[in-house]
């Protein structure tokens, strides 16, 4: 304490006491402000959520990962890529109608629609006579064609 | 520790007699610590708010208790980290630069309505409050409350050596800013 006094001898000279003071009875009312404040967060404990949703929360943030990584990633390079995967589609759409329109055509096509098709001006298979000859022959009777020719 | 401490503690870990042995506590120890709070935060209002957070955070952490210190001990440091948390929340709340801390006590300190010290105890409080926080806390727990060194030392959990070299420090600095602003 001698050594406070000869180092700091501002200090030593004010007397030490509490400048401080609180509202009156603060501290009789206390104890029952703070019981208060302790019940008061005794009722907003916070309601356990729905046990359905929690076992449930997995797949959904599963669900919505793959909506989000399909959200950022395919439908943008669907979007600024639209020829390549257009190309794509295409392929696959074409070639899967046509071995329908061939097998439909091989299905419902008839005599009369054979000779048909050949007079037509746009077929341009090319056969010569011979094998068309041959071809009469095998598969149609005389009295067939002598209907077709009618 | 305190026989009536051990009481305390005892009875506060039963749930039959928890309310009462810790309206118990609250009125054995509200006035040392509200006054420990307050001349860490300057201001009354805000010194209410954490005397309460203090004792709730008492309340909800007793059972965590190991009874290694005493009882007085341990509700110090949670007053004083609370005290902290405090100012540094503040600090962020406001944008507060670190260096304008000590101006937010000082205003703190002139409007305070419950203050009534004289001119030259408001000079001290204005030393004090300019001080680095630890040595401010050391230095109001070693001059007004006269604690002993090694009790500062575990509630502070700062060796005594460092405590008394900021006590050094800080009387020093105190009586710089009484000479320079006489």
């Amino acid at each position: 304490m001698d050594n406070l006094r000869e180092n700091t001898p501002g200090l030593s000279k004010i007397k030490k006491e509490n400048p401080f003071r609180v509202p009156d009875n603060y501290f009789d009312d206390f104890p029952a402000r703070l019981q208060m404040k302790i019940e008061a967060g005794k009722e907003v404990v916070p309601v356990p959520e729905n046990r359905i949703i929690q076992l449930l929360k997995p797949a959904i943030s599963l669900a919505a990962s793959f909506a989000l990584i399909f959200l950022l990633v395919y439908w943008p390079l669907k979007t600024f890529l639209p020829g390549h995967i257009a190309e794509n589609s295409t392929i696959e759409v074409e070639s899967y109608d046509n071995e329908n329109q061939y097998l439909t055509l091989l299905e419902s096509i008839d005599e009369n629609s054979f000779y048909v098709l050949l007079n037509e001006p746009s077929a341009t298979v090319e056969f010569s006579d011979d094998e068309l000859m041959n071809y009469i022959n095998a598969n149609i009777s005389e009295y067939e064609i002598y209907l077709g020719t009618d | 520790m305190d026989h009536d401490d051990r009481g305390i503690i005892a009875d506060l870990k039963q749930e039959n007699k928890k309310n009462l042995a810790f309206h118990t506590l609250v009125n054995k120890y509200q006035e040392r610590l509200y006054w420990h709070i307050r001349k860490i935060v300057m201001d009354h209002e805000d010194a209410d708010d954490v005397l309460q957070n203090t004792f709730i955070k008492v309340w909800k952490s007793i059972d965590k208790f190991r009874e290694e210190s005493s009882l007085y001990t341990w509700l110090y440091r949670i007053a004083t980290n609370e005290s902290i948390s405090f100012l540094n929340s503040n600090k962020r709340r406001s944008f507060m630069p670190l260096n304008n801390l000590s101006e937010y006590l000082v205003k703190n300190l002139e409007s305070d309505p419950y203050f009534e010290g004289d001119e030259i105890q408001l000079k001290l409080q204005e030393a004090i409050v300019r001080l680095p926080e630890k040595q401010r806390i050391v230095f109001n727990m070693k001059y007004f409350d006269e604690m002993k060194y090694e009790d500062m030392s575990k509630i502070l959990d700062t060796s005594v050596g460092a405590l008394k070299a900021s006590y050094f420090h800080a009387t020093k600095k105190i009586e710089e800013y009484l000479k320079n602003t006489d």
